[in-house]
């Protein structure tokens, strides 16, 4: 498991670092804000055309994970809207050939912290996407504008009567 | 009322084909070490097979005993933890909190099943064995302990979607990867809370009875086997 984890810190704790910045930032967690995707997406130019979250992220009502949208998803609307966008061909030219988006993830928690988060249940809960996401439109590719550690987790279990045993979120 | 999640172990079905032992592993991502650190007893099994031979040859008799975290529910593993690592959930599982753990080890020695195991490496799996690793269960890293889980993340999945449907468990639909494997249907999980679960039925069987019951740590795990068994007649 020598894969880096999206952070660039090791995917295993270890006292060394590859290098001396990257043992700096793990040590005072940071983390990129803003990451570089594979195309200019705009989440604000989409959900004003009054789409919705699940036209993309179509696993977020039904179980752990929301989905990132592979290039199939992005032409169910594309093969017929926009065509004519050099962004837009690139995109069919890519399902021609085969290859996916290779999005990079922006919300997400190392391996040692061990979270196992679920997004289903607070759907269901009606805990809305900004609370944990903020206002997606104002975001063209998203960005992290909310800091998800423990404490912004358990606060809301403790106020909302949600389980806050650690074998909730860590196993 | 809450869940109690217990075990029957049924010894008399038992053939020792170790599908448990390989389920286990696949299921919760347990590395292998190789068989120089082995043994030196640094292999890890969530579960295994114990082998006992009665009798000498020719009459000699080969019985087996799968054996796996008990969750006690007085565990010996918990009260020495000094960090809360590992402590008793409501749902009756001893759990084993990764983050919290600082691998002092005092769990495993305190542990008399011997079911605790520490993590002396970074796992590793080479490829392209890392694509059959389970993502609904944790890699540990070196200098943790960790231990049957009962297939936790199983348990969360399963009381997850009853939640959606708003629906109850249904007694036999939950089953940690052992009890799914086994051919011989040998090992029963459930709610003992259930007093309909066959887990509830089984483990008050005559047949019963726990693994070293005389230390008190209560375990939730019952055993079954015939007593008195003798060989047929052969005639
Ligand atoms: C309670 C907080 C919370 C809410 C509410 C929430 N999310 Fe998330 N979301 C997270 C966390 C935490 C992660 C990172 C999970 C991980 O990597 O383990 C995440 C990850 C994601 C991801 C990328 C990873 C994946 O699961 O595919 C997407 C996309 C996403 N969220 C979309 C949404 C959408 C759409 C909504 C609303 C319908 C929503 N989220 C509501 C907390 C939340
Ligand atoms: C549910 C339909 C739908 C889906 C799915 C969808 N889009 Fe769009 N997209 C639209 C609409 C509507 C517009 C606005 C078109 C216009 O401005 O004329 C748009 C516009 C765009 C534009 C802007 C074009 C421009 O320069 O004005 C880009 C780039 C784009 N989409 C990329 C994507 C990508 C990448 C995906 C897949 C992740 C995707 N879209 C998925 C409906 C969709
Ligand atoms: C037209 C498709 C589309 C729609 C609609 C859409 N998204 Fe996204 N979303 C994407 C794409 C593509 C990405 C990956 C690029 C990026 O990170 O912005 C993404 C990424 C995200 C991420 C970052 C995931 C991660 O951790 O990497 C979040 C959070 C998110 N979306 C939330 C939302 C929310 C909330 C809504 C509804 C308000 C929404 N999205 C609607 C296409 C969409
Ligand atoms: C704004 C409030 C809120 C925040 C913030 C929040 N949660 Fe929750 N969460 C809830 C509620 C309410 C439920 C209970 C849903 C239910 O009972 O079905 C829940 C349920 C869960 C569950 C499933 C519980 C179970 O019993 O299986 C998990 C896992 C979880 N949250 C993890 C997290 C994590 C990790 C975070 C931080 C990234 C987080 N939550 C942040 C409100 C929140
Ligand atoms: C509602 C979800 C939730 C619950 C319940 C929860 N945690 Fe956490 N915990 C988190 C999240 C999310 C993080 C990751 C924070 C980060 O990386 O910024 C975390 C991080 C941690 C860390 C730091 C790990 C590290 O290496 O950075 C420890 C230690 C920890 N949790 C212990 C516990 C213990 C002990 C309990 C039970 C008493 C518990 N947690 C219950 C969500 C939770």
């Amino acid at each position: 498991m020598a894969q880096p984890s999206r952070w660039g810190t090791p995917s295993v704790f270890t006292t060394a670092h590859r290098s001396a910045g990257e043992a700096f930032r793990a040590f005072f967690d940071m983390r990129p804000d803003e990451v570089d995707q594979p195309v200019a997406f705009s989440h604000q130019l989409h959900l004003e055309k009054e789409l919705v979250c699940t036209d993309c992220h179509e696993g977020v009502e039904r179980g752990p994970v929301a989905g990132l949208p592979s290039v199939n998803t992005c032409l169910i609307c594309h093969s017929q809207i926009a065509t004519d966008r050099p962004i837009i061909q690139e995109i069919t030219a890519m399902q021609e050939k085969g290859v996916d988006l290779a999005w990079r993830r922006v919300y997400g928690y190392t391996r040692e912290a061990h979270v196992r988060f679920e997004h289903a249940p607070h759907i269901r809960a009606g805990v809305d996407c900004s609370t944990c996401h903020g206002d997606m439109k104002q975001q063209t590719v998203a960005r992290r504008v909310v800091e998800m550690d423990m404490a912004f987790c358990v606060n809301c279990h403790k106020a909302k009567q949600a389980s806050n045993d650690c074998l909730t979120c860590h196993f | 009322m809450a869940h109690r999640w217990g075990m029957v172990v049924d010894l008399d079905r038992c053939t020792g084909c170790e599908a448990c032992v390989t389920a286990c592993h696949a299921e919760n991502n347990i590395p292998t070490v190789g068989a120089a650190e082995a043994a030196r007893g640094r292999a890890m099994h969530w579960i295994r097979v114990e082998r006992y031979w009665e009798g000498e040859f020719p009459e000699a008799r080969l019985t087996f005993r799968p054996v796996l975290c008990q969750q006690c529910d007085n565990a010996p593993c918990e009260a020495v933890c000094p960090t809360y690592a590992s402590h008793q959930t409501d749902e009756g599982l001893n759990a084993q909190v990764y983050n919290r753990c600082i691998g002092t080890r005092y769990c495993a020695n305190a542990c008399m099943y011997n079911v605790r195991f520490f993590n002396f490496f970074h796992p590793q799996w080479e490829k392209p064995l890392q694509l059959q690793l389970n993502p609904d269960v944790s890699l540990r890293e070196a200098g943790v302990m960790e231990k049957c889980t009962f297939c936790v993340q199983r348990i969360k999945a399963a009381k997850s979607e009853a939640r959606a449907e708003e629906r109850e468990l249904v007694d036999g639909a939950l089953q940690p990867a052992c009890a799914q494997a086994c051919p011989a249907g040998a090992l029963v999980f459930g709610d003992l809370n259930d007093p309909e679960s066959r887990v509830a039925r089984l483990s008050e069987s005559p047949r019963g009875s726990k693994l070293l019951e005389e230390y008190g740590a209560e375990p939730k795990i019952t055993y079954l086997q015939r007593q008195g068994w003798h060989e047929p007649d052969a005639q």
